[in-house]
């Protein structure tokens, strides 16, 4: 018994000791939905933070959103990102909470100016999560975190949530990491864009959409590319996991459209009389959504005919993305550094420093296996009279 | 301050030990006189002010005087009146010699007892038996017409099931142990009583089957309950914390049941049931762990379905004791845990609330088990009311106070409801009691002190012992064979071993090959 009252004694004090010192209640804690790093006229550091409110979800249970603005920005300036991240919370009654973020929006100003160190707060604070994705905006950020969206329920979910249709690179905050770390040491970023409203409404119902991509020197931003040749990209990352793709069929006009693509994308490093070779492997197949054509797809031999077109498609989108790294930029953010370094580690040593020179040398050859499965739920060509169907 | 209450303990128990000596004849080995006013003064000094206790003066064949003792209610009147006094009144009797004779040859009686010593005839009255005393002999005749009021045998309304017998074990144990003995018919299913108790003399029936049940711990449950020293037992209950391996555990380690099937399955398995007159709970001696999460319907439906509805147990029981605590420490420590949508709805619902999770948590779950309490304990005509008050204070009403939030209201339901899942009522209680020292674990360290909860229920589970069985046995020790009624219910044909620990004595229950098939027969 007396021991009894000892250990209870014991678990009791457990309450008066500084048990609880990290204890914060939902109600007292700022929620981050998306937060914005930009850069300002005179160099500071300039946080915007999209902050959940949750009174205006209340109301009916968590249904509906009562009308008001469920988010609300706020901004602090500071010499760095940990300083900027202070005086954002003198403007906030609750406690900044990370751990929810899953945007982190970088301004183009911040961009071109580097990134690393803005970076190395959110890699070594506790709170902001690992798998955050991460992009960078050619509007203005703050004007992105203040959109209202009419589909979602902040400019935040958006962006994560067309992530998920595999449009742009999806790059998380550890990837961008890694990246930077990499052989190559270059990065690729997501760009941003505001879809114009649409006509009646206010200039910020609307929401961001990803468009092209952002190419990274080091941490410093020195280009975009387009949406095609982020696809470009995104097919020899091997990122792309089922796509539309139409392609103009042999000698006729109009075009066939396959879908989902089911891709799988190896590369194959060579080297061979100092001529560096990049062999780079698809094999890609899908399913026909619309032909405009005359053809009719139960043959066996316009298939194969097809097949050819299809896979003369997908090397000229994959030659586009690499033009512009090998001749524009002459920049690496297509892993090949990494893949030269596993299969010749020797050879790799000697340009190692001077890699960037050498990117633009190496011979890219893309050899592409396509494959169209089925022709769809029609056989011929839906709407035509059987004699004007060709073979 | 513990000692003096300790003494005070001890010195009440010399008391109450003593007056109880002053009752009882002065010696045990006291024996009936020849002359029946001696005999009859005696005993109405010892039931002095037992208004129930009737003295009927008789004479045999209109010369010798006699008595015929009895207690009120407990006697078979009609009986006695029929084929007793009737007998004797008009008998021609004429001295002891020709009575004597007479009593054991013409009186109606299946069971007729000689008793000689004053103690003997004192339990003769007290179990309800009439006591016949003659003049001019110091023997008295105990007459086997015990007959009292008792309920009919019903169904067990703590464990109800769908499937299964539908009797229960009622408040006699006679009653008891012929639901057994009607069960297993082998003369190898062995009763052996005893009584318990200065003042009740309750019966205690060990009940065992011979050549199953290991000799150790028929012993040892003879020895346990021999040791208890007590002035009454009104309930099994008595006899199982008097017995019991590990005395300040929040587990039960004996399991306790009403119905007489399950009793004859531990019995077949080796096990031995103790029956207590007065009350239908019969406990038996060893258990373990995971069979008291188990239902006796396990054992009556089909096998694959048994299994599922094990796991299911298995999860809520985890739920029951975890649901709470998890909730609290996740909104209070760790909110990255949440996905982003489900913590946005929360915190929308918690806005309004004004207490922490901690208090809400807490406050819901013992509201809850004030009503869980209140509900048994109430009468019927007002168990109404509880339910829609509860209604009110679990439920919509407190949400739209602004007092809890709403998914509280749920974690609270769903929790009630878990611990509901496990059929032994004594284990659920103990389950729902841990709940709250983890709850207060989880508000102070988060899921941190919900793992040190967890480590020192499952420390304490590995530890205790019910009998010289582990508690957690099969699973630890771990016996892989033995998981068959454990982790899943084995078809019968496969639970071909009895459990061992309990069953090792003999270990094969049926005849291998079991299993039908359609070329075995039938046909």
């Amino acid at each position: 018994m007396k021991r009894f009252f000892l250990s209870l004694s014991y678990f009791l004090s457990i309450f008066m000791l500084s048990g609880c010192w990290d204890r914060v209640e939902v109600n007292d804690i700022a929620i981050i939905t998306a937060t914005a790093i930009d850069l300002t006229e005179d160099n500071q550091i300039k946080v915007t933070a999209q902050v959940f409110i949750p009174r205006a979800l209340s109301g009916g249970g968590g249904l509906g959103t009562g009308g008001g603005d469920l988010t609300l920005t706020r901004k602090g300036t500071g010499s760095n990102l940990a300083d900027a991240v202070s005086k954002l919370q003198m403007v906030l009654p609750r406690t900044i909470f990370w751990g929810q973020c899953k945007v982190f929006i970088f301004g183009m100003g911040l961009a071109e100016n580097g990134i690393r160190e803005q970076l190395d707060f959110l890699v070594r604070h506790p709170e902001p999560r690992g798998r955050a994705f991460m992009f960078v905006s050619k509007a203005d950020t703050e004007k992105v975190l203040q959109l209202l969206p009419p589909l979602e329920r902040y400019s935040g979910e958006v962006l994560k949530e067309l992530l998920d249709f595999n449009i742009g690179l999806s790059v998380t905050m550890k990837d961008l990491d890694l990246m930077l770390t990499s052989d190559a040491q270059n990065a690729v970023l997501p760009l941003i864009k505001v879809y114009p409203p649409n006509k009646g409404k206010m200039e910020n119902e609307s929401i961001p959409y990803i468009s092209g991509s952002a190419i990274f020197s080091k941490d410093k931003m020195i280009g975009t590319i387009g949406e095609y040749e982020t696809r470009g990209i995104m097919w020899i990352k091997n990122m792309l996991k089922d796509s539309t793709i139409s392609f103009k069929a042999g000698n006729e006009g109009e075009e066939i459209s396959v879908s989902p693509v089911q891709s799988n994308v190896k590369l194959k490093p060579r080297i061979s009389k100092d001529k560096w070779k990049m062999t780079i492997k698809v094999q890609a197949e899908g399913d026909v959504v619309q032909n405009e054509t005359k053809l009719n797809l139960m043959d066996p031999e316009t298939i194969k005919r097809l097949e050819n077109d299809f896979e003369k498609n997908i090397k000229h989108r994959i030659q586009a993305a690499i033009n512009p790294l090998q001749n524009e930029f002459n920049i690496d953010i297509i892993n090949f550094a990494t893949e030269f370094h596993h299969h010749y580690p020797k050879e790799w040593k000697k340009v190692k420093n001077r890699w960037n020179e050498m990117f633009p040398q190496v011979e890219v050859i893309v050899d592409v296996d396509a494959y169209i499965r089925r022709p769809g739920y029609t056989s011929t060509p839906s709407g035509l009279p059987k004699n004007e169907v060709k073979k | 301050m513990v000692r003096r209450v300790k003494n005070l303990l001890k010195t009440k128990h010399i008391n109450l030990s003593h007056s109880a000596t002053q009752k009882k004849p002065s010696d045990k080995q006291a024996t009936l006189t020849y002359t029946i006013n001696e005999n009859i003064e005696y005993f109405r000094s010892i039931y002095a002010n037992c208004s129930d206790v009737v003295f009927r003066p008789i004479l045999i064949g209109g010369v010798i005087q006699a008595y015929l003792l009895y207690i009120d209610g407990l006697a078979n009147v009609e009986e006695a009146d029929e084929q007793i006094l009737n007998p004797l009144m008009n008998s021609s009797a004429k001295n002891t010699n020709e009575m004597m004779n007479m009593l054991e040859n013409k009186i109606p009686v299946t069971n007729l007892r000689k008793l000689s010593t004053l103690p003997e005839c004192i339990d003769s009255i007290s179990t309800g038996n009439p006591l016949l005393l003659c003049d001019g002999i110091n023997i008295g005749y105990s007459l086997c017409l015990a007959k009292w009021e008792k309920r009919a045998i019903g169904e067990p309304t703590a464990e109800v099931g769908i499937k299964g017998p539908r009797e229960g074990f009622t408040e006699t144990i006679n009653v008891s142990t012929s639901q057994l003995r009607r069960i297993i018919k082998s003369p190898s299913l062995k009763m052996e009583e005893l009584f318990i108790g200065q003042l009740t003399k309750t019966k205690v029936v060990i009940s065992y089957i011979e050549g199953i049940a290991n000799h150790n711990l028929i012993e040892e449950v003879h020895n346990r309950l021999e040791r208890i020293k007590i002035d009454g037992i009104l309930d099994s209950g008595y006899i199982e914390e008097l017995i019991e391996d590990h005395p300040y555990s929040p587990f039960p380690q004996i399991l306790s049941t009403e119905r007489p099937d399950v009793v004859c399955s531990n019995l077949l398995e080796g096990r031995v049931a103790i029956l207590v007159d007065g009350t239908p709970f019969v406990i038996i001696a060893p258990t373990t762990f995971f069979s008291l999460l188990q239902s006796h319907e396990d054992y009556y439906q089909r096998f694959p379905i048994s299994s599922a509805v094990r796991w299911l147990r298995y999860l809520f029981l985890i739920i029951s004791v975890l649901l709470p605590s998890l909730y609290v420490a996740i909104l209070t420590f760790h909110h990255e845990m949440v996905p982003t949508a489900l913590l946005l709805s929360v915190a929308a619902s918690r806005e309004a609330v004004p207490f922490p999770a901690l208090v809400e948590a807490l406050m819901m779950e013992v509201t809850f088990e004030a009503l869980r309490e209140a509900g048994i304990r109430l009468p019927k005509q007002v168990g109404a009311a509880v339910s829609i008050v509860g209604a009110l204070v679990i439920g919509q009403a407190a949400v739209q106070a602004g007092l809890v939030s709403a998914p509280m209201v749920i974690v609270v339901a769903i929790t009630g409801i878990a611990s509901f899942m496990i059929p032994r009522y004594a284990m659920g209680i103990g389950f729902r009691i841990l709940r709250f020292p983890i709850i207060f674990l989880a508000g102070a360290l988060g899921l941190l002190g919900v793992m040190m909860g967890i480590i020192a229920i499952i420390v304490h589970l590995s530890t205790i012992r019910s009998f010289g069985v582990p508690y957690l046995s099969p699973l630890a020790p771990l016996k892989g064979s033995e998981l068959k009624d454990t982790l899943i219910r084995a078809p019968w044909w496969k639970l071909k071993t009895r459990p061992h620990l309990t069953g090792e004595y003999n270990k094969n229950r049926q005849s291998p090959g079991l299993k039908p098939d359609p070329s075995k027969g039938g046909e």
